[in-house]
């Protein structure tokens, strides 16, 4: 069909139109593409006095959105709809238009990205303004009188919507996107139910993109989020636009993998479904699965999540909002470790044989067995390691039911041989995660935040993008998704910062708001007491420390250790390992079992069959965080809860549970029976785990600190995690997990 | 019908003498009108083990992979229920959790305090997580084209 016969169709159409409109709608036979047919006939829409609409009621902002005024005097005032809101300077129309609690339909536009205004849906009305106005770039100014809800607005979003649909494939009944899509929704308001365009739709080819991000380019409407988060969040410039007009189309350039630690949220954030999970593609359909808003424990973030699940079966995890902890942003590792949970779990207690092999046994004989040996056992003898995934709960079981046994010999991997559990402030991102994006100078030792804690990367990536923070490093060479200096690999350059003869020192003591981030990898080494206390006198020297802001952090490694120290677990002499005869591992795949007594008797607690499974010679299967209500303190001293989404697999119970059990059986009974009492036992240790979603800060004080003696061994520095997918039991157990550090990482 | 009054009567008067006690008048003109915790689930013949359950309140938050905020502000109730299986043979969810769909599709409430009341009248004990909420701040369409410095290093 060419173009000739197209112009004349719509003529005729127009022609029947006008004289339809003449007489009633109700009469006209041919219905109308728009859904404003008198806007056609612009001398009778301008003819007709327009009655001031009453003032609608004061609706609340969308998303109940907070408003952040940096200078209260430069308020001003807009009309929306004609109700009268307060916003700051600066804000665009369409965030006024939030304020006033009116939801304008957008694609290109997100809150957390920078304005690209190309795709023209979210068009308003402003008063003596000659056409529509993009809400989402025009600012506001004092007195703008905007209209949202006008037929000329609707006729304009009407008008986009058909371009957009014009070569947007109808293939949403086999699209992952299909029930959350914002372009199937917004038609549903905009579109119409048929089309002019006569034409073949346009074809792109797909893209790969890697093993996380499925890409089906036809479905692709130009809006360019992922191109703005790759190159202003991810900090990898790997998407792009490709050439002009009907041509366009998004891109790697070159046939390339996405290759940032943050590429799933491309997958939240396209408003189409041109790119969806990888690993959820067909799997299930968003109506079916049922939320459980939780916390993700990958990391020592503790980013909010929701793990969706559908029967039995945790099917996805996509982020949640928390402005606190991870925006609305999560890593790879906490997106796609999911299909870890269901792959080689430990189902039953087991016992193993005399031929080295496990025999599935019932709980009742698995305790008694480990009841009996624990007895035979001097209590000294006796060691209790938690894992990196732990909650509070259970911890705080673990140690009672150690001191309880006359053991003091426990603690959590990855806090090294003698942590520092007395002061919080030594322990703790004292700045906190949100903070961090207003430091100007960084001081990253030993720490590689890009695979170690990624949100908190994405924040000081953002105070680069935003302050142009300086970031020197100390450590070996390491990626950075932003500019860097690379001052040292070792403890010289930390003793040539202290002595202030390194030239970044006076950035440092320059800066208005500097902050030392110390990784928690160098919590392992022998020297950490005497590397902590050269990093104090540093930040002394360059008034780090303030009443007003506190720059001296320690980036933490996992979910538990925070809540460890808390709870004090610290072991009373760093070489009971050697000495254990009876080792009770709950959830402990990390720590190096070479040194273990070969005659001693491992007790395994935990989800997967992991590497201590190997030595274990009781299994104690217990469930995994997505089926558990657990507490953790993230690295900057949050407590939130996980909550329970699916139940647990086999004959797995909570953690607490069969520590509590077994202390029966062992005839020392813990005194709590329920979670709420358990509670109300970790209140009294500490009292910053019960209030929830709370941050306590730490106090800083130095006065209070013992000097250390120790030698700094000039060793450098070494990276604390070596794979960013494969960090835990669950991590190691996903097949989605093998297949990006297989694919993903630079060898 | 007599005897399941007389029985429900008997198990509140039970129930009033032990823990769940705390007498609420309510608010309304007709202050005649009593309602003691847990009361309404008593009435109605609810099993007594779920009228000890603990349940978590929250407010749902957007769905991060869309933007629209039409149901974003609403209360649910999380029964923190996990007694599921599936069917070996043809994979169908059974729950043995009465519970178990209410509170994701069936219950939602306009504010917390409304959420919090329908708890307590049932006798559930209840936690409330706090809502985030998003902050706005200012933006503008010229910071794209705002000198930001000298261009990044080559690293």
């Amino acid at each position: 069909m060419g173009l000739s016969s197209l112009t004349s169709r719509a003529m005729i159409r127009r022609i029947l139109h006008t004289t339809t409109t003449t007489r009633s709608h109700n009469f006209s036979l041919i219905r109308s593409i728009v859904s404003t047919p008198e806007l056609n006939n612009t001398a009778s829409a301008a003819a007709e006095p327009t009655p001031d609409p009453p003032a609608p009621p004061p609706r609340p902002p969308v998303n109940n959105a907070r408003v952040h005024f940096p200078n209260p005097e430069d308020a001003i005032e807009v009309f929306v709809d004609g109700y009268a809101v307060k916003i700051p300077k600066g804000f665009t129309v369409l965030q006024a238009c939030e304020v006033a609690g009116v939801d304008i339909p957008r694609f290109c536009y997100h809150s957390r990205l920078s304005i690209a205004g190309n795709c023209r849906m979210c068009l308003v009305e402003v008063e003596k303004s000659p056409k529509p106005v993009a809400s989402c770039a025009m600012p506001a100014l004092p007195g703008m009188k905007i209209k949202t809800d006008t037929p000329i607005a609707k006729k304009a979003r009407e008008g986009v919507m058909e371009f957009l649909l014009m070569n947007h494939p109808l293939d949403c009944p086999i699209c992952d996107q299909g029930g959350e899509c914002d372009l199937q929704d917004q038609s549903m308001a905009f579109g119409s139910d048929r089309g002019r365009f006569t034409e073949t739709k346009r074809a792109v080819v797909d893209k790969n993109l890697g093993p996380l991000v499925k890409t089906v380019m036809t479905r692709c409407i130009q809006c360019t989020r992922c191109v703005r988060f790759a190159s202003e969040v991810a900090g990898t410039e790997d998407l792009g636009m490709l050439g002009r007009g009907s041509g366009e189309e998004i891109g790697t350039y070159v046939e390339k993998l996405m290759t940032s630690e943050l590429s799933g949220n491309v997958i939240d954030i396209c408003p189409v479904g041109a790119l969806t999970s990888k690993p959820f593609a067909f799997k299930a359909r968003n109506w079916e699965l049922k939320p459980t808003e939780s916390i993700d424990v990958t990391d020592a973030v503790g980013s909010n999540i929701r793990i969706d699940s559908r029967g039995p079966e945790v099917m996805r995890i996509i982020p949640r909002l928390n402005e606190d902890v991870n925006e609305e942003w999560i890593s790879d590792k906490t997106r796609f470790c999911y299909d870890g949970l269901k792959r080689q779990r430990l189902n039953d207690p087991m016992i193993r044989g005399s031929d080295g092999r496990f025999k599935a046994v019932s709980w009742r004989d698995a305790l008694d067995v480990i009841a009996e040996v624990m007895h035979k056992v001097k209590p000294e003898e006796i060691v209790g390691v938690a894992g990196k995934l732990s909650d509070a709960e259970s911890m705080m079981a673990l140690k009672d039911f150690m001191n309880k046994m006359g053991s003091n010999n426990v603690w959590c991997e990855g806090n090294g041989g003698q942590p520092q559990a007395d002061l919080r402030s030594g322990y703790l991102l004292n700045t906190g995660i949100a903070d961090l994006e207003n430091a100007d100078v960084f001081l990253l030792i030993g720490t590689q935040p890009r695979v170690e804690a990624t949100m908190v990367n994405a924040r000081i990536r953002k105070a680069v993008r935003a302050n142009h923070a300086k970031v020197g490093y100390i450590g070996p060479a390491a990626e950075f998704n932003y500019d860097h200096e690379h001052l040292g690999t070792g403890p010289q350059t930390l003793q040539e910062l202290a002595k202030g003869s390194h030239s970044f020192f006076s950035a440092l003591k320059n800066a208005k708001k500097p902050a030392i981030v110390v990784g928690a990898g160098l919590f392992e080494r022998e020297d950490k007491d005497a590397i902590l206390s050269i990093v104090e006198t540093i930040a002394k020297s360059a008034n780090v420390i303030r009443p007003d802001w506190n720059g001296l952090n320690v980036l933490l490694l996992n979910a538990a250790q925070a809540a460890a120290l808390d709870l004090g677990l610290v072991p009373e002499s760093d070489k009971s390992i050697e000495s254990a005869k009876f080792l009770y591992l709950m959830g402990a795949d990390d720590i190096n079992l070479d040194k273990v007594p070969s005659d001693a008797f491992v007790v395994y607690q935990g989800h997967h069959g992991d590497q201590s499974v190997y030595r274990a010679n009781v299994i104690l299967p217990a469930s995994a965080f997505s089926e558990k209500e657990g507490t953790y303190a993230n690295t900057e001293g949050r407590t939130q809860q996980t909550l329970p989404a699916v139940p647990t697999v086999g004959d797995a119970r909570d953690d607490w549970k069969i520590i509590r059990a077994l202390s029966e059986t062992a005839g020392i009974s813990l005194p709590y029976d329920s979670l709420i009492d358990i509670r109300e036992r970790m209140r009294t240790v500490a009292p910053n785990l019960l209030s929830m979603e709370e941050r306590e800060p730490a106090t800083y004080s130095t006065l209070i600190k013992p000097e250390v003696k120790k030698e700094i061994d000039p060793a450098p520095f070494k990276a604390a995690i070596e794979n960013f997918y494969m960090t835990d039991a669950i991590t190691r157990a996903s097949k989605i997990m093998a297949q990006c550090s297989s694919q993903l990482l630079k060898k | 019908m007599a005897t399941s009054l007389q029985r429900a009567g008997l198990r509140l008067t039970h129930l009033s003498r032990s823990a769940l006690i705390s007498t609420k008048y309510s608010s309304q003109a007709d202050a005649l009108v009593e309602s003691r915790t847990g009361e309404i689930g008593v009435v109605a013949g609810i099993p007594e083990e779920h009228l000890r359950r603990r349940v978590v309140i929250y407010s749902p938050a957007r769905v991060a992979t869309q933007q629209g905020a039409g149901k974003v502000g609403k209360w649910k109730i999380n029964f923190l229920s996990t007694q599921k299986w599936e069917n070996p043979l043809m994979g169908w969810t059974s729950t043995g959790d009465p519970y178990a769909n209410v509170g994701e599709s069936a219950l939602t409430f306009n504010s917390e305090e409304d959420a919090k009341a329908f708890a307590e009248r049932h006798g559930w004990q209840y936690e409330v997580k706090k809502r985030h909420t998003p902050l706005l701040k200012p933006k503008a369409y010229a910071d794209n084209f705002k000198w930001k410095g000298p261009p990044m290093q080559e690293s």
